[in-house]
């Protein structure tokens, strides 16, 4: 694969572009609908009264769209790009890509109007799409799973797949049963108990079996690649795959933990949750012994800096979670603003800096240019995107910790949004700190995709 | 190991066994030990409510009193996405009860009540303190009490900004649920809850009173928990 013209015929560059720029303009959208809804919390949001602006639906929108405008566009830009290049031969189809992206920014609006304006969300968390477009919605990820399973299945009769490939393969089969579970089930085939039951593993499964393989499938792509050197240890990859593959499945009742859900399916759920920490760790461990001697690539390359921000972020989050998934911790942050955070510093913090970056590594590269528009504006977005949800994090994490020992001690009501305003107000000015740095990071996008000549490499002997 | 990084493998392994062996641990087999709870329907909900004469049923019977207009429009109001119809037999009956119950959830969960109310009272934290009922009930949240359509997904939550509402009934009256939900900052000052300014219109006289989809979601609201309230002194007695 030395020369560019064979590049080009193996990665569809318009789906790429495509699929990034609606990632990039939804990432913004659920950025803004999340701002304007803690404004809701600060006592001041701008739109009281509106039926179709109602907090409770924009909130809705800020996950629901969190899901599919934003995470599945960008993951599917960033695979069009990676899986053909790592296995060497083309998805299966062009046309098919471009049905697919017409179909998930319809099914993403069609969300939109349906739970602003019909009124027909669904309550699942995270599935808050109406019922009736999930079967809509897993029929695309079947096609998802032909459109980038040919690739890998045509590679792996040839030899074995690398790392990533592993990690797609089993997200590709994932995602669609996931969906279909987590939707279907609890309307049609459960209620109460044990609809709780998959609805957690489903908030839970959507996280990990399909937001983190196929985050870590590109990451195990894009690090080697921009560092120009291989992983440090191939058992320890494959001991971080199998080990998510088999316990992150069984991790999702730990969502509704003290609930009436059966105890046996809590404390495995408890146990699978302190199991994966090793697991990840595993995989933690192997991606900083490949930036071992390489690290002072982390001053100037901001791609590779996202990548390497969100992979501690993650390990920080997973650490987090080994601890506060114990019973013990449940009885206090459950409920709470902890878990807002947590769920914000593995969103945000590590899938979305992870986006950003890679999206930020291949986007000169996509319109033939060696380099973003801005270095400025490069930077600008990282230290403000990184420093904003880091804070949010603590921020959160804090006023967790104080409405959950105010909701022990039997205090009014009122007392626990009264001590969390603080904490509220500091949080929505992260979210004007995170969405300017949004911003920049659009406005350098933009930029360097309508720039007339070639943007050549400041440091031309590191660029990557 | 090199079988095992082909497609085929992980696909079918990690893709489907994997996925099958959690399934079964996590939902299924708690779904078996739960089977053989009763599921009930809409309409076995809203004839439980007035054999048992649930508080929920009187203060269905006082809102029909205090906005008859209204009540009359309720029952002509179809709604085909909560599956409600037009009820001939306009009164305060089982039909028009399970319709109420049918139209309540379907906006509860659409206005997103659930991201900010649980509907889950965990038996830590001293939660039946506050959410049980005092002297009539302590109890924590059981699998029996969700085995019905309108906990189909359930409404547990999984964040809480105002208090838990499974045992709401027995927390507010009427009166205060009318007024709470147009202006919740007029019955608790300093909350941040926003408004529903949507389910109320104004009457003949000019009144603000609820609408028909107001009525359904006050219904809705004073049946979370009715379960567990005891019937008053004076109904006892007749």
């Amino acid at each position: 694969m030395s020369n560019t013209q064979d590049l080009q015929n193996l990665v569809n560059y318009g789906l790429v572009k495509a699929h990034i720029a609606m990632g990039l303009v939804f990432f913004i959208i659920v950025g803004l609908v999340g701002f304007l809804y803690s404004l809701q919390l600060d006592g001041i949001y701008p739109f009281p009264g509106i039926e179709f602006l109602s907090p409770g639906r924009v909130r809705m929108i800020h996950t629901a769209g969190a899901a599919y405008g934003f995470l599945v566009n960008m993951f599917a830009g960033l695979l069009y790009w990676a899986v053909p290049r790592f296995t060497g031969y083309r998805v299966l189809s062009d046309a098919l890509g471009w049905f697919m992206w017409i179909a998930l920014q319809a099914a993403v609006l069609i969300t939109v109007v349906a739970i602003l304006f019909l009124g027909q969300a669904d309550n699942v968390e995270w599935g808050e799409t109406p019922w009736w477009i999930d079967p809509i919605i897993v029929f695309w990820l079947l096609l998802h799973l032909v459109q980038f399973g040919a690739p890998l299945f045509k590679a792996s009769q040839r030899g074995p797949l690398y790392v990533s490939g592993w990690y797609i393969s089993a997200m590709l089969v994932w995602t669609p049963l996931v969906v279909f579970m987590g939707n279907m089930i609890p309307r049609f085939w459960s209620a109460g108990a044990g609809a709780g039951a998959v609805q957690s593993t489903f908030i839970h499964d959507l996280v990990g079996l399909y937001v983190t393989p196929v985050a870590w499938g590109l990451m195990y792509y894009f690090v080697p690649i921009i560092m120009k050197k291989p992983m440090w240890s191939h058992g320890l990859s494959l001991l971080g795959f199998w080990g998510l593959a088999f316990f992150y499945p069984m991790n999702g009742v730990h969502h509704f933990l003290w609930s009436p859900i059966p105890m046996f399916a809590q404390y495995s759920a408890v146990f699978a949750t302190v199991a994966i920490e090793f697991a990840v760790t595993s995989v933690l461990i192997n991606f900083m012994m490949t930036l071992r001697g390489s690290a002072e690539q982390l001053k100037y390359n901001v791609p590779l800096r996202y990548m390497y921000t969100g992979a501690i972020f993650y390990w920080i989050t997973c650490f987090q979670c080994a601890f506060h998934v114990t019973l013990t911790f449940q009885k206090v942050i459950h409920f709470t603003d902890w878990v807002t955070g947590h769920a914000h510093l593995i969103m945000f913090g590590t899938f979305g800096l992870w986006v950003l970056g890679m999206a930020e590594y291949v986007w000169p590269k996509l319109f033939g240019k060696e380099t973003m528009y801005s270095k400025g504006l490069s930077e600008g977005a990282y230290w403000l995107l990184m420093i904003g949800v880091l804070a949010m994090f603590f921020d959160l994490t804090a006023a967790g910790l104080v409405v959950g020992f105010d909701w022990i001690g039997l205090n009014p009501w009122i007392d626990s949004v009264n001590f969390s305003k603080p904490f509220w107000y500091f949080r929505s000015v992260l979210g004007i700190m995170m969405l300017t740095g949004l911003f920049m990071y659009a406005v350098n996008f933009w930029k360097t995709a309508t720039a007339g000549k070639g943007l050549s490499a400041e440091l031309r002997s590191d660029s990557v | 190991m090199g079988k095992m990084e082909r497609f085929s493998f992980v696909a079918l392994v990690a893709g489907v066994i994997f996925f099958l062996f959690a399934d079964f641990v996590s939902w299924a087999l708690p779904m078996f030990v739960l089977k053989d709870i009763p599921m009930k329907t809409k309409t076995d909900l809203a004839a439980e409510a007035k054999a048992k004469n649930y508080s929920a049923w009187a203060d269905f019977e006082k809102l029909a009193r205090y906005y008859p207009e209204q009540f009359k429009k309720f029952c002509d109001y179809e709604e085909k996405f909560a599956g409600a119809g037009k009820v001939s037999n306009c009164a305060p009956n089982e039909e028009t009860f399970a319709k109420a119950l049918a139209i309540g959830h379907r906006w509860y969960v659409a206005e997103g009540c659930w991201n900010c109310h649980s509907q889950d009272v965990r038996p830590v934290s001293n939660e039946t303190l506050r959410f049980g009922i005092p002297g009539v009930s302590n109890t924590v949240s059981y699998p029996s009490e969700y085995q019905n359509e309108l906990q189909a997904p359930v409404l547990w939550g999984t964040k809480r900004i105002g208090p838990d509402l499974i045992r709401e009934a027995a927390v507010h009256d009427i009166d205060w649920q009318v007024a709470h939900l147009y202006d919740p900052a007029s019955t608790s000052p300093g909350t941040n809850m926003p408004g529903y300014p949507w389910f109320f219109e104004k009457n003949k006289d000019g009144k603000l009173v609820p609408n028909e989809r107001g009525l359904a979601m006050l219904v809705y609201l004073q049946w979370l928990g009715t379960w567990e309230v005891k019937p008053t002194k004076e109904w006892a007695l007749k």
